[in-house]
């Protein structure tokens, strides 16, 4: 079957809370705007049963709900949505593609919001038993089938106490599988107490998983103790794991400046190192990852891609003119000697009327002087047949512009 | 290249997905499975499964929380 071709101003990687911000701000900016989503729109956010820290919900909210707001804020703004998942990109140059099973996605910038996916334990036999046979990363998903059994839960972060509790709910016993010491939590202090306190909860220190066991559905996990390196079969109904997320960064390989675990790098404008390539929340390498952070993220991005699609519309209709020749002159502002020199320009426009001349202020944004190749003002730079022809960066007078502008 | 329908609305997971596993395993490469869901979590599940044995996987949100899986059989 052949793919259909649609085109957009901005394509979002990824439905999760920066995703749907970034979707809300370009949406808002009357760009045309695509968010393709693998599963549930909301992503991370969904899986957790409160969100009590997300400012301006004193009551608290559930993920589901917090992010259906997201998604028709989004909606609101005439964003698109896509449910399926990325196969394949290709992000260097003016178009951009992104491929999915039926479509390619061409857009003028990409932004990544791709997140993260959970981490397995690596243990034998994991593969055989993932999702409905037995290992499960979803409390909220999973619970009400786990009523009145047994069941084990891994990690000792926020997620898996936090999980844990909510699955004493449902199941009779909640066996949770902590690596550290006796007493040693990875999770906040208050979840750690009331966890502690919960006589359905039972802590088993010092292990991690060995292997998992059972005929068609996992029916034992055999622990290991990690001093002692004595195995320890137990029985159980399921297992959740909680033991924290890899980003979803395959697809960028060779492409993306990452860290050693596979999160993308971005500056503070979470600009990647292709122009018109941004990445946003889980996936990009950085101190704090919370529904409140990846909204900041989100903003950061939508407004960079709109800032960045309007300096495209510019450089190509005005600075390079149609190959028609070009003078552009790029000052500061708040630089009085820089200010000054403006007159001149406007002097040379009037005198010049088959020239385009073009003033632009590197205070408000540097976008078009970068493509320039210029970092600082004031400078005149002289295009012609769409290429740079000459420079000056020093001694702009009247004389020395007449001469490179032939 | 049949293309079958699954009406699992009203069902909360794991029910969605172990009738998915069945249906997917009576038909051929290249057959078409539409499965109509309407609970949350099965949105998580239901197309993970699919797509770590290999199948392609689209989803239409027919309404507000109303979703039809769609999975071609690929192996």
């Amino acid at each position: 079957m052949e793919k259909k071709t649609l085109q957009y101003d901005v394509v979002i990687i990824g439905g999760g809370a920066a995703g749907l911000t970034a979707g809300i701000y370009c949406g808002r900016a009357k760009l045309k705007t695509l968010i393709i989503e693998k599963t549930l729109v909301g992503g991370l956010a969904t899986y957790t049963n409160e969100i009590e820290n997300y400012p301006g919900f004193p009551e608290g909210a559930t993920g589901l709900g917090l992010m259906d707001l997201f998604h028709k804020q989004a909606k609101k703004f005439g964003v698109d949505f896509k449910l399926t998942d990325v196969r394949s990109v290709s992000l260097e140059g003016n178009v951009k593609k992104v491929e999915t099973f039926r479509n390619i996605f061409e857009a003028k910038a990409v932004i990544i919001a791709s997140g993260g996916k959970p981490r397995l334990t690596g243990a034998k036999n994991e593969e055989l038993y993932l999702y409905d046979k037995g290992i499960s990363f979803c409390a909220t998903c999973d619970a009400a089938a786990n009523t009145g059994k047994t069941v084990m839960v891994i990690g000792s972060g926020d997620a898996a106490i936090e999980e844990g509790m909510f699955l004493t709910k449902f199941a009779d016993k909640v066996i949770v599988s902590v690596m550290h010491e006796n007493g040693k939590m990875d999770c906040n202090e208050i979840a750690k107490s009331q966890a502690l306190d919960n006589p359905k909860m039972e802590f088993m220190w010092n292990t991690v998983v060995d292997s998992f066991e059972g005929e068609e559905r996992l029916g034992t996990v055999v622990l290991k103790n990690v001093k002692t390196e004595e195995k320890i079969p137990v029985t159980v109904d399921s297992c959740f794991l909680f033991i924290g997320y890899l980003p979803n960064t395959e697809i960028f390989e060779g492409m993306l400046d990452m860290n050693r675990g596979g999160y993308l790098i971005t500056n503070e404008r979470m600009e990647s190192n292709i122009p018109g390539v941004y990445a946003v929340g889980d996936v990009r390498d950085k101190f704090l990852k919370q529904v409140a952070t990846a909204v900041g993220d989100g903003a950061v991005a939508g407004y960079g891609a709109e800032k960045y699609l309007s300096e495209c519309e510019i450089f190509e209709q005005q600075i390079l003119n149609e190959g028609k020749p070009s003078l552009v002159y790029i000052y500061n502002a708040v630089d009085a000697n820089s200010r000054e020199l403006l007159s001149i320009f406007k002097e040379f426009e009037q005198n010049h009327c088959d020239i385009r001349v073009s003033c632009i202020d590197i205070y408000k944004s540097d976008g078009l002087a970068k493509r320039l190749g210029v970092s600082n003002g004031p400078c005149a730079v002289w295009i012609k047949d769409c290429k740079i022809q000459k420079k000056i960066d020093s001694e702009i007078t009247k004389e020395q512009i007449e001469r490179i502008c032939i | 290249m049949a293309e079958f329908t699954l009406d699992c609305l009203g069902e909360a997971c794991p029910v969605p997905l172990m009738k998915t596993e069945k249906k997917m395993s009576e038909l051929s490469v290249g057959d078409v499975l539409v499965v109509s869901i309407d609970h949350s979590c099965a949105m998580k599940n239901v197309p993970e499964w699919a797509r770590k044995q290999g199948h392609n996987v689209e989803i239409e949100e027919v309404d507000d929380g109303e979703w039809e899986i769609v999975i071609e059989k690929a192996k």
